[in-house]
């Protein structure tokens, strides 16, 4: 038994990958693994990224399985779950011998590690989703927008093209209060990512935010309709862990 | 586009309440505009332009959910509660005493603008009350929308109101500058029509709904020829009608809605429980609440028609005008056409998959593709994502049932209905147990005062 240890990142994994083929090891007895848990008579190899092997892999995915499976792998490996990087790592097997076409890598649901991997990345796009939804801007005396997420994945990566596509004219910043990443978006230019530094960033609200988040609490306070109240419902679509970042329930 | 509409037109009717301060007009303007059900900001794909502010994704975005459990996507707000209209159900109508508000096209835009940039909302939903005259109000949405769209460079979801008895010119104006258009068809009938809201009239109605359709259908080849012609109404029309306020059966409802969508080709119809607000004597008291179950169903066969391959007739008939209060339409389809089922997964054609209960749209593909490359069981059914509570009675996987099933009418009614005597699963879906003597689900039920006697003299 062969296990790669990895980091969690992307590269990491990637490079394991591309060592797993280029060492032509038998995919049914190698092991990625993501954590130092020791396993019985395996043999332990320690995984440097290497860029150049990662945008091999990259590069085989996109031509071999089309780029959205390539997205749905890469949001396999957003999550949070131990288990991820083995997940894909197989997906990737399954899809290379089976010779499958663009854009049907998830096709065969049966398989474990493929339903495993598709899990994965729908729980994570799923946690996009809510983010998208319910991500709230907050505007500091600057006129910088700001605002803070608590994540179960790691998704600001996912979010930053959808919000820089909207709001290509503001200076934005998400931050990532679990993982410790800022995505930062400068007025007219790309955006791009901030791992660690200030975390206990004073926050001034400018007046008007103030005024217009008042405004919104009060729109959706009036909007709900007395004979149909449903809070359950409510509590169904959006979840209470949400609900501390938003300004209409604070 | 040019619609001929300047913005920056100093608004002549607002003199009477320009010091009511904006706070209390958004109170006003949206209570008013809440029994409004439609909210979705769906059906338009559009990535920002790079300049302005604002895109539309194609499933829409819900931004966040009122108490009662319905979602915030648009700004849903009215241009003015001032209307000279007189329908009996409604709020606002002239006879009924409120507070009464009327917006500046300034004041819309800098909300919109303002709410949209902190991602609290994902675009406009304009409609307004009747005033002065339906091409005057038709006009001044017309306005708003294009200062909105010219002036604030907002680039995001726009749904308007086309005000039936407006002049066509104004509503096609509209049409360029909005995501989605809808007229509302309010009651499902001409008489209830007439009954209740006076001044409307059902061809006044049908005639921009119809004058939509057209533009949609003529901008539709325009765009094969020109890529960059402007764009009409993309997000499709949609309507609504009240639920409950007049004595229409499901049946009726569901036909009009079949014949909306074929005839009229509209995106969505919208069913509204009724909720009296007025109090008004023609109107139903509704002492249980809105038919908030009777929406639900409809809702649940308007899915049926629209995505499963369902045509109205089959759902419903002159003798069995009501939708089964206990059953869901699907379910309620499929033990009445037991003939047809079992359905084997492994072979069926995806039609007929759709009609299984517990098979959803995408479970019915992901089958489709799963099963090229391995024969499916139980298990990896629900990995798939099938109900399999709902499913078992009626799918085979290689030829077997996962539990012997009666194929039985009143069986299956039995088993789905009834909570406690359905097959229990864990929670993971599956459990295997060993059997035991007091395996009788009827074990838990409190011993009747006659077994009570009965063992008392010895009997049991």
């Amino acid at each position: 038994m062969i296990v790669y240890r990895c980091e969690t990142s992307m590269e990491s994994i990637f490079t394991a990958v591309y060592r797993a083929y280029e060492e032509k090891r038998v995919h049914e007895e190698t092991i990625i693994s993501l954590t130092e848990e020791p396993l019985l008579f395996a043999e332990d190899i320690w995984v440097e990224p290497d860029e150049r092997k990662v945008c091999k892999v990259i590069n085989t995915l996109n031509r071999r399985f089309g780029q959205d499976n390539y997205l749905t792998l890469c949001m396999a490996l957003a999550s949070e779950d131990a288990d991820s990087a083995q997940a894909v790592y197989r997906t990737i097997v399954q899809g290379l011998a089976g010779n499958v076409s663009k854009g049907h890598l998830f096709d065969n649901l049966a398989d474990d590690y493929v339903h495993r991997a598709f899990a994965l990345a729908r729980t994570v796009n799923t946690e996009i989703g809510h983010q998208k939804q319910f991500l709230r801007f907050g505007e500091l005396e600057n006129g910088v927008l700001y605002s803070r997420i608590g994540p179960k994945n790691d998704v600001v990566v996912f979010l930053m093209p959808h919000f820089a596509d909207r709001l290509p004219m503001e200076n934005f910043m998400i931050y990532d209060d679990v993982h410790n990443l800022f995505g930062i978006h400068p007025a007219g230019r790309p955006w791009y990512l901030l791992r660690g530094g200030e975390t206990e960033l004073p926050i001034h609200l400018s007046e008007e935010e103030i005024r217009y988040q008042e405004l919104f609490r009060q729109f959706c306070h009036t909007i709900t309709i007395e004979e149909r109240k449903n809070t359950k419902l409510q509590r169904n679509m959006l979840p209470l862990r949400f609900r501390k970042y938003m300004v209409e329930f604070s | 586009m040019d619609c001929g509409i300047q913005g920056g037109d100093k608004v002549e009717y607002l003199v009477a309440d320009a010091a009511l301060p904006l706070t209390d007009k958004l109170n006003i303007l949206t209570d008013a505009a809440k029994y409004d059900v439609a909210c979705t900001s769906s059906g338009v794909e559009r990535k920002g332009n790079g300049q302005g502010i604002g895109n539309c994704v194609a499933a829409g975005i819900c931004h966040s959910f009122s108490g009662d459990g319905r979602c915030i996507s648009l700004l849903k707000i009215l241009l003015t509660n001032e209307c000279i209209y007189d329908c009996k159900y409604c709020r606002n109508r002239c006879s009924n005493d409120i507070p009464r508000a009327t917006f500046t096209p300034e004041e819309i835009c800098t909300l919109t603008m303002e709410f949209y940039r902190r991602n609290y909302i994902e675009g406009l939903f304009l409609s307004s009350g009747i005033i002065r005259n339906p091409t005057f109000t038709m006009e001044l949405i017309c306005r708003t929308i294009w200062l909105l769209r010219n002036q604030y460079h907002f680039n995001g979801y726009i749904h308007v109101k086309a005000i039936p008895g407006a002049a066509p010119e104004v509503i096609e104006q509209a049409g360029y500058l909005a995501d989605r258009m809808s007229v509302n068809l309010e009651l499902p009938t001409a008489e209830g029509l007439r009954l209740l809201a006076p001044n409307k009239h059902r061809k006044n109605i049908l005639t921009p709904m119809r004058q939509i359709q057209n533009g949609i259908q003529a901008n539709q080849n325009d765009l094969v020829l020109y890529r960059n012609a402007p764009r009409f109404v993309t997000g499709g029309q949609s309507t609504q009608m009240i639920v409950g306020a007049t004595p229409e059966s499901d049946y009726h409802i569901i036909n009009v809605a079949e014949g909306l969508y074929q005839k009229f080709g509209l995106k969505r119809v919208f069913y509204s429980a009724f909720v009296n607000v007025t109090g008004d004597k023609n109107l139903p008291a509704l002492p249980g609440g809105p038919p908030l179950l009777r929406e639900h169903r409809l809702y649940q066969a308007d899915w049926l028609l629209r995505f499963y391959g369902f045509r109205a007739e089959e759902l419903l008939d002159e003798k069995r005008p009501y939708f089964n209060v206990m059953l869901d339409p699907k379910e309620d389809w499929a033990v009445r056409h037991l003939g047809q089922f079992p359905v084997e997964i492994n072979r069926a054609p995806v039609n007929m998959l759709l009609r299984v209960p517990g098979v959803g749209v995408k479970s019915a593909q992901r089958i489709v593709a799963a099963r090229r490359s391995s024969k499916l069981n139980f298990n990896d059914l629900k990995k798939i994502g099938v109900v399999l509570k709902r499913a078992i009675y009626f799918i085979t996987c290689n030829g077997r049932m996962m539990y012997p099933v009666k194929l039985e009418e009143d069986y299956i009614v039995r088993q789905l209905t009834d909570e406690k005597e359905r097959i229990k699963f864990g929670s993971d879906g599956m459990s295997y147990r060993q059997l035991s003597l007091f395996d009788d689900s009827a074990f838990e039920r409190p011993v009747s005062k006659v077994e009570k006697l009965r063992a008392a003299v010895g009997e049991i």
